[in-house]
């Protein structure tokens, strides 16, 4: 057995942040991750890192077009943390090694991005998220973090509803361990792989926010799921906003820049639900082109694409086969973000702490990142703000966790139990016969069936029908088979954990959204076109029922001092 | 598109050796050489193994030899395969490094290497309240190298590594430059003490392996020579690769060509020239192909001399 | 066909054999060899190391002597006098005002570098403008039965962008082994043809050079290879020269004959060993020349 008193889960920029945090302050703090950590998606984003850094903007600025964003769903007084806290973290960042674009002063460049007042996205090329991953690694290379690359978690581990710890796998070897911990921080990132196509990596599972649902936890605002209106057909691949933010054009079948239709102020840059929807309605109106909208970028020049867009030349080149100098690119919305995730309070609990048991959670869980829910991001999250909320609140939930953990006592643990129930679970799997249903099957049925019916735009009927194929998957889920039975390196088997995670998910999601009978930010109904704050201002909450089924609940939004209004860009 | 894959298995719980294994897929027109692997994990043999993640080449997961050169497979598309190197395309597990399992390589030496070049910005002096004022050229500079996603194609490729492993390796020296180059840093001199130890930057034979390897265009031998003259720029030019190139440098200067002779006494001092060099050129003597012991000038040598004048050489 | 003529430094010095083997092959298949007298020595990628803009300078020189006699090609016999002529050519062309920043330099002597200058390499001209038939109708001597392991060196194959591999010459990197076929022979396939040959540490780690050269001519020995053959005379030097000193680091006998590719088309094309300056090697070349048939003078 392992022990640290703060284990982080997932080792990606919100891992890592809360990881330092919580070594910054004594902690005796170990980092889990399935990957090497420079593997993580955080690499993947591109455009940049919001913050009121410039002289004409402040953190009430940036909180205001977040709430906007968040099509009022978002908690306000969550979304000042994040945007006041936004400078001091870039700046510390910054002097950590991040190599930000500059101003000619030598201070830190902001370019434009979408659902933002003034340019407010600092931004190292279209690299950015690669680069702030790769600093944040290094500074853990520099204060020596015990690190656990490729192990993957396979439970956690509570007693009286308190965490105990967690089990993992360690990949390369197949060895089972038991890891006692006072305090468990979840940073594993979205859910990406739920759907197909999807922007994120392959390893993007939504494993923290099944493990938390699975241990206890409460899940809020599933429905809220973002596609991003910039997405290659062939393989989902993200093209970055900051393409539109350094001036892109998107163009129908008829060369009309269509955005002036539909966000007459903001264009292409009016925020991500906004633009996805855009593009859905020139595509059913028969003004696309094979199922794309066109990305043009050709006025922006030579200079300006090889600088600061260099990453999205290379992958329209390889993955469109399309040279963005010369030629506009086909794109169309797919899936890239979740702005729901497991219910935290802004110092990362997953618990009450005052008591009144307004949702359900589980003492000394805390989560941070994509997996989570603050709730900064509301009904739509803006470009830039989720590297942001990985830094701002990976630090306070690592804050948060060694604060508890030096308050409690080591919860009691029963190692040689949770190991022969891991070793009995690996071996049902493997008993199975090799033949049997494989998981990348199911896997591609599920990201499918959520496709069709929980994308851009979402039907009563669509929806229902995406939550009976999933039911139905899970149904058969227990037959799926692996045709690796040894323990080295066995990808095969991780898929199959991986899909019990994504399916738990898939459910909560498919739930939620059905009973959001509203159009919110991401989540627009056809049959429910308009906002109703009368009745749907409230967080969507769910959590494992009794009976194993998802448990539908509501909490309030909190208001500081926006009300909602007509959103529009 | 049909394509067949010879893919290199290996699992160290029931084989005694590597095999090769052909698999055929059947893949879209832009299909990566992942997403050939992909289709064969997922449609054929579940027990396939190896990393990958992005599909986007910038996660680092998944280099591969890939007909025998190191690349990342999601950025390899299989129809320029087809078109320029043939139909069957093989798929190895990256050199240098020990198998796990199938594609799978252990990493630690990789991740040692990059951690002994103190891979993390140490400032000195007064911290700034907010951020450090540095120009836009300076940190676009380091992007070149900062554009590594740590994925091991250029370490797989490394002829070095191939046959010393305590080479550092391009990977971990193109860190280096990152950090040597940064204005931020306050340990530069420290810093190129240590990278131009034995094992560190004069070790790369110049082989460009790395620079055609790299997927990133971090040209990680560039980023070596960079090192090597910053330090020669601070001074640091009592190692033997520094002396080399000063001998070659006032050999040219000299006389428009290079003269061999001077080139070995200067890098090796008179003495050890003397001994290590000697039994060669009694065997050369033998063959008559000393070469003339009167190095001749080119008639232009001033010409020449006055460029390195010029440029301060 | 005219070239300009840069033989590098080594093919006089260093492998003092290689230059008239060179010159009295490149006469008889034809290609007029204008030797720039007054050409420097180009880097060899040491100098670059120091600077940049020198070796751009003194390489920007070198064509300008060439445009100056009216060639429009600068034929070379190293593969890395090739290599780094090839990169400054393409940076220059590249970039104008860089090269106008040059050119100022060269003002001073008179001269001008307009960009005109195409570099190849004996090996890329033997196959790209004398043609393998031509050659193939030439041989005399062919070399039946003679296994070659071919060894291009690092800058005839690296980067291939400069090197015009990405487009039209996306075969350079086995044009050794057409033309050993064109000869006659069989060229051999092994891992080490497409590596370096440890030149460039030698005076730095030699132990690690050394194991280049063993490794390569080893495994080159163990695929049955009669003779390697190089269109580099670094590579020859470490190859050749340094071979008897890695046979006694690897512990094992090795007695590679080495060639220069000039040598091997020569011996095709029936020249004596005299002329190709066989008998000047370090390590014996006796194997392939008693198996070749050629005559001794």
């Amino acid at each position: 057995m392992r022990q640290h008193e703060v284990v982080i889960i997932g080792g990606g920029l919100a891992g890592m942040r809360a990881a330092q945090k919580a070594q910054e302050m004594g902690a005796d703090v170990a980092m889990i991750s399935k990957i090497y950590p420079t593997r993580s998606h955080s690499a993947a984003a591109q455009g940049g890192v919001q913050a009121a850094v410039s002289e004409n903007d402040s953190w009430e600025s940036h909180a205001y077009d977040t709430v906007k964003g968040s099509d009022y769903l978002g908690d306000q007084d969550a979304i000042e943390i994040l945007c006041y806290e936004a400078p001091g973290d870039i700046y510390a960042l910054e002097r950590m090694g991040v190599i930000f674009n500059r101003n000619d002063d030598g201070t830190i460049d902001a370019r434009a991005f979408g659902g933002t007042s003034v340019n407010r996205t600092c931004f190292v090329a279209d690299q950015t998220g690669q680069v702030l991953l790769h600093v944040m690694w290094e500074q853990l290379l520099k204060s020596g973090l015990t690190t656990y690359s490729e192990w993957f978690v396979t439970k956690l581990l509570v007693e009286d509803n308190k965490i105990a710890g967690c089990v993992a796998l360690e990949i390369p070897t197949g060895r089972v361990e038991v890891f006692r911990a006072k305090a468990i921080v979840l940073a594993t990132g979205g859910i990406g792989q739920v759907y197909n196509p999807t922007t994120n990596g392959l390893v993007v599972t939504a494993d923290g926010q099944a493990l938390a649902y699975q241990a206890g936890a409460t899940l809020m605002d599933m429905e809220a799921v973002q596609h991003h209106p910039t997405t290659m057909q062939a393989n989902g691949v993200l093209i970055t906003e900051g393409a539109r933010g350094e001036g892109a054009y998107l163009l129908n079948s008829n060369g009309e820049r269509f955005m002036e239709k539909y966000a007459p102020n903001m264009k292409e840059l009016a925020s991500r639900d906004v633009v996805s929807r855009a593009e859905t309605m020139e595509i059913r109106e028969g003004r696309g082109v094979n199922g794309c909208v066109l990305l043009d970028l050709r006025h922006l020049g030579r200079d300006l694409i090889m600088t600061k867009l260099a990453q999205i030349y290379e992958l329209a080149r390889d993955y469109a086969n399309t040279n963005i100098l010369e030629a506009p690119v086909p794109i169309q919305p797919g899936h890239h973000y979740i702005m729901g995730g497991i219910k935290t309070d802004v110092d990362g609990r997953t618990w009450d702490i005052t008591g009144e048991n307004r949702w359900a959670g589980v003492e000394g869980l805390f989560a941070a990142g994509e997996c989570a829910n603050v709730s900064v991001h509301g009904g739509n999250r803006l470009g830039g703000n989720s590297l942001l909320d990985t830094i701002v609140f990976g630090k306070r939930s690592g804050a948060g966790a060694t604060e508890y953990a030096n308050s409690i006592d080591w919860a009691p643990i029963s190692e040689d139990a949770a190991l022969a129930d891991e070793e009995s679970g690996i071996k049902a799997i493997f008993d199975r016969p090799s033949d049997g249903l494989r998981s990348s099957a199911l896997r591609f049925e599920m990201g499918k069936s959520m496709n069709d019916g929980i994308a851009v735009f979402r039907t009563e009927e669509g929806m229902t029908q995406t939550l009976n194929t999933v039911r139905d998957i899970k149904g058969r889920f227990p037959n799926v088979s692996v045709q690796n039975k040894g323990r080295v390196f066995n990808t095969d088997l991780l898929s199959v954990l991986e899909l019990g995670y994504m399916l738990d998910v898939a459910e909560v999601i498919a739930v939620s959204a059905i009973n959001r009978k509203e159009s919110r930010g991401a989540h627009a109904r056809e049959d429910y076109p308009d906002r109703n704050d009368e009745e749907y201002l409230k967080h969507t909450i769910v959590h494992r029922g009794k009976n194993g089924d998802p448990a539908l609940d509501y909490l309030p939004v909190t208001m500081t001092k926006w009300e909602p209004q007509v959103r529009s860009y | 598109m049909d394509v067949t894959l010879k893919v290199k298995r290996f699992d160290p719980e029931t084989d005694e050796a590597a095999h090769f294994e052909e698999y055929q897929v059947d893949l879209p027109e832009y299909g990566a050489v992942l997403d050939g692997l992909l289709a064969i994990r997922d449609e054929q043999d579940g027990s396939l193994s190896m990393r990958c993640s992005c599909r986007s080449a910038i996660c680092g997961s998944c280099a591969m030899k890939i007909n025998g050169k190191s690349r990342l497979a999601c950025k390899t598309m299989v129809s320029q395969l087809k078109e320029l190197e043939g139909d069957v395309i093989s798929v190895e597990p990256m050199g240098n490094q020990p198998v796990i399992k199938d594609l799978v390589v252990n990493m630690d030496m990789f991740w040692d290497k990059v951690n002994a070049v103190q891979p993390y910005l140490r400032p000195e002096g007064p911290v700034p309240e907010k951020e450090y004022l540095v120009s836009n050229e300076s940190m676009m500079e380091l992007a070149v190298a900062m554009n590594c996603i740590m994925c091991g194609a250029c370490v797989s490729d490394c002829t070095v590594l191939e046959v010393d492993k305590s080479f550092l390796g391009p990977a971990a020296l193109a860190k280096a430059f990152r950090f040597a180059g940064d204005p931020r840093d306050g340990h530069k001199e420290e810093r190129l003490q240590l990278y131009t130890e034995p094992n560190g930057v004069w070790d790369c034979t110049r082989c460009f392996m790395c620079v055609s390897a790299c997927p990133k265009d971090v040209a990680p031998m560039e980023r070596i020579m960079d090192v090597r003259a910053m330090a020669m720029e601070a001074g640091l030019v009592n190692t033997r690769g520094a002396r080399h190139v000063d001998a070659f440098a006032s050999s040219v200067k000299h006389s428009g060509r290079l003269n061999e002779l001077n080139l070995a006494l200067k890098t090796f001092g008179f003495i050890r020239a003397g001994i290590d060099l000697a039994p060669m050129g009694i065997r050369r003597l033998f063959k008559r192909r000393l070469p003339p012991l009167m190095h001749k000038k080119i008639a232009t040598a001033k010409n020449i001399a006055r460029l390195f004048d010029k440029l301060g050489v | 066909m005219r070239y300009a003529f840069w033989p590098g430094c080594v093919s006089r010095a260093g492998t003092p054999e290689l230059y008239p083997a060179a010159t009295a092959v490149a006469e008889k298949i034809g290609m007029e060899l204008i030797e720039l007298e007054q050409a420097s020595c180009t880097g060899a990628g040491v100098l670059g190391e120091r600077n940049e803009e020198l070796v751009d300078t003194l390489n920007a020189r070198n064509f300008a002597l060439a445009e100056q006699m009216g060639l429009d090609t600068l034929l070379t016999i190293c593969s890395t006098c090739q290599g780094v002529m090839s990169s400054v050519n393409y940076k220059l062309r590249e970039k104008p005002d860089y090269l106008a920043k040059i050119n100022e330099s060269l003002a001073e002597e008179g001269l001008e570098y307009k960009g005109t200058v195409r570099v190849t390499h004996m090996m890329w001209a033997v196959v790209e403008e004398l043609g393998l038939s031509n050659l193939k109708e030439m041989v005399v001597r062919p070399l039946n039965g003679l296994k070659i392991a071919p060894f291009y060196g690092c800058y005839i194959l690296r980067p291939r962008y400069v090197l015009g591999m990405n487009e039209e010459h996306a075969h350079r990197d086995q044009y050794l082994e057409y033309i050993i076929e064109a000869l006659g022979g069989e060229p051999i396939d092994y891992e080490g043809k497409l590596r370096c040959c440890g030149f460039p540490i030698m005076t730095i780690n030699e132990a690690n050079g050394l194991k280049m050269v063993s490794n390569h001519t080893l495994e080159a020995k163990d695929m049955g290879a009669h003779a390697l053959v190089t269109p580099c005379p670094l590579c020859h030097l470490n190859l050749d020269e340094f071979q008897p000193k890695a046979a006694k680091s690897a512990g094992k006998p090795i007695n590679m004959p080495v060639l220069h590719l000039p040598q091997m088309i020569g011996t095709a094309l029936g020249f004596s060993v005299r002329d190709m300056g066989l008998q000047r090697h370090i390590v014996s070349t006796e194997p392939f020349i008693e198996l070749s048939g050629m005559p001794r003078r």
